[in-house]
């Protein structure tokens, strides 16, 4: 629509409240990063010194970030084939895409409670293989950090499905046509044509992934346990159960700055990929 | 042309079907007769639905979520549709400058969503008030909410609201009568999807329960904590069916190709 | 609310109508759409702004129909001033480009909409929006959807969904640029048709000179924000005022030229000879000694004659025949003079001298038919890149 359209103050109001939740969104991060940098009223760096402190601490960084890598790169390794199966299945897809939205959609709460049903010592893996007679003592699945990956890959290989999907479906039929017309195998026409025009999706799909990995909670608590901890764990417990919030502000500013950092490398690792794309 | 090769594709069936697995040992688990996970099951009952109905903790939270869901979903999508009109109509030069700052909070953490969303309610002084809740969720569900009603709007030829101002219309009766109906897909998407978000919502919604309120999801994570009984499992079967019913109720009414386009950017 | 707005015109035909612009300009940012427009547009006119795409004749009509406001200047409608009078408030009916029919609504439903809107009376409602879908020739098609029209058939819901509402004035804005060729010619006439009966005053905006020309009373030219010429459609062909109006408003002949004496008699030099044509020739500025210029001569002014021929009265010059088209009563003769390529138009019968091409021949015309203009500045000649 062209700009310099009659506007009227009135009518500029409704744009009032939009710009009263952003503005709400970006109070609550600058209360976040004040509270942080806070120490009875003066300015303190007392909860970061704190976390470089701690080597136990750093452990839980590492295993947040190295957990998150792996998580994003199986969901998205798991989910091609079902990308490629959907975009295949015309007739099908809205059928099979509602397989894939409602584990996406339903509750993680819900979802992780099913792999906890699946995955505990008295869960349906250990009371399967025990009566199989394969196992007298229950095997250990969960409160490891086995536990957290199966459950965090699970819970986000779904947004990958829907990210590369759109990807292979803004893919010109016809590319693929010509490809074959010009000889090329079942299998070049993919390598060279559908999985290059599909790397846009990867990217989100690795990007979007990793950033709900290290900002996890809920899966990271109840699959992971007390022991092995994720950095949202270890938030939730000092809101939660020891009441410091500057401590917990630090801990997320710290995670915040890491997945920034880690975004700029992954659209760094995505240009160098796409180069010659555009 | 359209083939796949057979590794391929049975690949993609067998990872396609592992993705509702866990949901439906959940769902059979709410039958198990015992209080614990037995393979094979021993009996059958339906014990624990009769537990989850007549436990009223867990009635209200349902309630609770369900009337939460359907605030935000309205809440939300009224202030989407406001904004995405303006900026289209009156002020197309502010409307990248508005989606950066409607599309950043995607590229937060949720854990530091959480914290943030806590911090801030703490000072309003409304932790633990629906308030809290429903402001923390339209925060966290307005892009999902933008992007539909965006793109609905755009699609719409601007002089139809024009014409209908010719032909006397005011710009609250042409919007009623002209670009509602047409964009009417648009927004359903953005009020079943932002409805769903919210209902399903526990990370950020955890932080900022209090005695006198709490979620669906977040009372089953609270459960889960304490003692896994199967009643969570009946729980969440019920969770379950009310975002499926969601999903195939926005299937009928709008499509699922929303999710599968490629954003215009 | 509105209904008073909408006077029936069979009360008070013909008076309403007039559109008074005065000193109206336009600006976004530092761009000037629009400078000092100044027209008045009696009721009952069918008015056509002509002009290249972007000369401004889009934020004209927009301008009357209330979608911006002037940044300098005012319009008036019947004497009462528009400026801060919302759209909905104003006499005015509109067509638009891509028509902007209700998808969702059924013909007669567009066409009943704005009839809703005044809370006609059902009966009066269903008789009115009758009588208009009659109107336009789409008898007994009230209940198609939109999607199932034909083009020229959409066009026809257009006009009658807005004819519906007797507004005084009805702005188009070229309504009929995506038809076809026929189409286009049926939908011409059929407007002109409904014009005259219902003396609705027409503001139409096109950048196609031939429809110009064809459907209205009056024809504005534009170019680059600025009014050119005002007037009748064969006043305008037989004596633009500008460069700009003789090359967009019929075919045209351009010798350029250099002027060498102003004396009392205008002395030219061009690559094809030198000549003099009286100082009335001269249109829109006061040529000196050593101006550039450029002569102007339509193809029926120009006479081809044998290279031996010898005439009086009549500037002489001599010239190449390059191709003959004889179609049907007139023959069109290409022609190469000095540079220029030029093109004849005449009669076709038996005096016409056999002129083989490639043959030497002269080229006669009447020096009092000549017009002589200052050249194009550059982003003028621009609007002809795409109009030409």
């Amino acid at each position: 629509m062209n700009s310099g359209e009659r506007l009227t103050f009135s009518k500029s109001l409704m744009l009032l409240p939009m710009l009263i939740i952003l503005a709400m969104f970006f109070i609550s991060v600058f209360t976040l990063f004040s509270s942080a940098f806070v120490d009875r009223g003066g300015f303190s760096l007392k909860y970061f010194q704190q976390i470089i402190d701690r080597p136990d601490y750093h452990i839980v960084f590492y295993r947040t970030v190295l957990s998150s890598i792996t998580v994003a790169i199986l969901a998205v390794l798991f989910s091609y084939p079902i990308a490629l199966l959907l975009w295949r299945a015309n007739k099908w897809r809205n059928l099979l895409l509602i397989v894939v939205l409602v584990p996406w959609l339903v509750s993680l709460v819900v979802r992780t409670y099913g792999w906890i049903v699946l995955l505990g010592p008295k869960g349906f893996i250990n009371a399967f293989l025990g009566w199989l007679g394969v196992i007298d003592e229950p095997v250990k699945l969960m409160f490891n950090d086995t536990g957290i990956i199966i459950g965090l890959t699970h819970v986000l290989v779904p947004f990958a499905v829907i990210s590369i999907l759109s990807s292979l479906l803004s893919i010109e039929e016809n590319l693929e046509e010509a490809s074959r017309v010009l000889g090329a195998s079942g299998f070049q026409t993919f390598r060279n044509i559908v999985l290059p025009l599909s790397l846009p999706g990867v990217f989100t799909a690795l990007m979007v992934l990793y950033l709900a990995s290290v900002g996890a909670i809920v899966t990271p608590l109840l699959l992971g346990g007390i022991t092995e901890k994720f950095v949202g764990s270890q938030i939730y417990q000092e809101v939660m159960a020891t009441y410091n919030m500057s401590k917990a502000a630090a801990w997320s500013i710290c995670l915040l700055s890491l997945s920034f950092v880690s975004l700029v490398i992954i659209k760094m690792i995505e240009r160098r990929a796409l180069r010659g794309q555009e | 042309m359209r083939t796949m090769s057979p590794l391929s594709r049975t690949l993609g069936i067998v990872f396609l079907l592992a993705l509702p697995l866990p949901i439906f040992i959940v769902f059979g688990a709410s039958f198990n007769g015992s209080a614990y996970i037995q393979f094979p099951p021993e009996s059958y009952s339906l014990r624990w639905y009769i537990e989850a109905f007549t436990d009223p903790r867990w009635a209200r939270a349902v309630g609770t979520s369900l009337w939460i869901a359907a605030v935000t979903s309205v809440v939300v999508t009224t202030i989407s549709f406001m904004a995405a009109y303006f900026t289209l109509r009156y002020a197309p030069r502010i409307n990248t400058m508005l989606e950066l700052a409607i599309f950043s909070p995607l590229f937060f953490p949720h854990a530091c969503m959480g914290v943030a969303a806590v911090a801030l309610m703490a000072k309003l002084g409304i932790v633990g008030t629906p308030g809290a809740i429903i402001l923390a969720h339209v925060i966290v569900t307005v892009p999902f909410s933008y992007r539909p009603v965006h793109v609905a709007l755009r699609s719409v030829d601007p002089d139809l609201i024009r014409a209908a101002e010719v032909m006397g219309a005011s710009e609250l009766r042409a919007l009623k009568d002209i670009i509602l109906p047409i964009c009417r897909s648009g927004i359903l998407t953005s009020l079943l999807f932002t409805g769903i978000i919210s209902f399903d919502e526990v990370t950020v919604t955890m932080f900022l329960i209090g005695p006198e309120i709490t979620t669906l999801p977040v009372q089953i994570f609270t459960f889960i904590q304490d003692d896994a009984s199967p009643v969570l499992a009946a729980i969440s079967t019920i969770s379950v069916i009310i975002t499926f019913l969601a999903i195939v109720l926005l299937e009928r009414v709008a499509g699922l190709t929303f999710f599968v386009q490629r954003s215009g950017s | 609310m509105t209904t008073t707005l909408n006077p029936s015109v069979s009360d008070v035909q013909n008076v309403t109508g007039s559109i008074d612009i005065a000193s109206v300009s336009k600006s976004y940012g530092d761009t000037e759409v629009l400078s000092n427009v100044n027209l008045s547009i009696p009721a009952g006119n069918f008015l056509t702004l002509l002009g290249p795409s972007g000369c401004g004749k889009t934020t004209l009509l927009r301008l009357i129909a209330g979608f911006i406001e002037p940044t300098k200047g005012k319009i008036a409608i019947d004497g009462r001033d528009m400026n801060g009078v919302p759209t909905q408030k104003r006499p005015i009916g509109m067509v638009f480009q891509n028509l902007a029919l209700f998808p969702h609504f059924s013909v007669a439903e567009n066409v009943a909409y704005g009839l809703k809107l005044r809370k006609t009376p059902a009966a009066e409602m269903q008789q009115r929006v009758d009588r208009f879908i009659d109107l336009v020739g789409l008898n007994g098609m009230g209940d198609r959807r939109i999607a199932q029209l034909s083009g020229g058939q959409k066009q026809r819901v257009a006009l009658a969904r807005s004819l519906v509402l007797e507004p005084s004035i009805l702005l188009l804005d070229e309504p009929l640029s995506a038809l076809d060729m026929q189409l286009r010619k049926q939908l011409q006439i059929a407007l002109k048709d409904i014009q005259q009966k219902l003396k609705t005053t027409f503001v139409f905006v096109t950048h196609d000179q031939e429809e110009a020309t064809m459907i209205s009373d009056t024809v504005v030219v534009m170019s680059n924000g600025h009014v050119q010429q005002v007037g009748a459609p064969q006043d305008i062909y037989a004596s633009p005022e500008t460069l700009f109006v003789s090359k967009f408003i019929g075919e045209l002949n351009e010798i350029p030229a250099r002027v060498t004496d102003t004396g009392p008699q205008l002395s030219i030099d061009t690559a094809a000879g030198q000549f003099t044509l009286p100082a009335s020739a001269a249109r829109g500025f006061a040529p000196r000694a050593g101006d550039a210029a450029v002569i102007c001569l339509r193809p029926e002014q120009l006479k081809v004659l044998p290279a031996g021929a010898n005439v009086t009265g009549q500037t002489t010059l001599n010239a190449t025949v390059i191709s003959r088209l004889v179609i049907g009563p007139l023959t069109r003769v290409s022609l190469r003079v000095g540079e220029t390529d030029m093109i004849a138009v005449m009669m076709t019968d038996a005096d016409t001298a056999p002129l083989p091409s490639g043959s030497a021949c002269k080229v006669s015309f009447n020096p009092d038919h000549a017009r002589l203009f200052a050249p194009l500045s550059d982003d003028m000649a621009s609007a002809f890149g795409e109009h030409a």
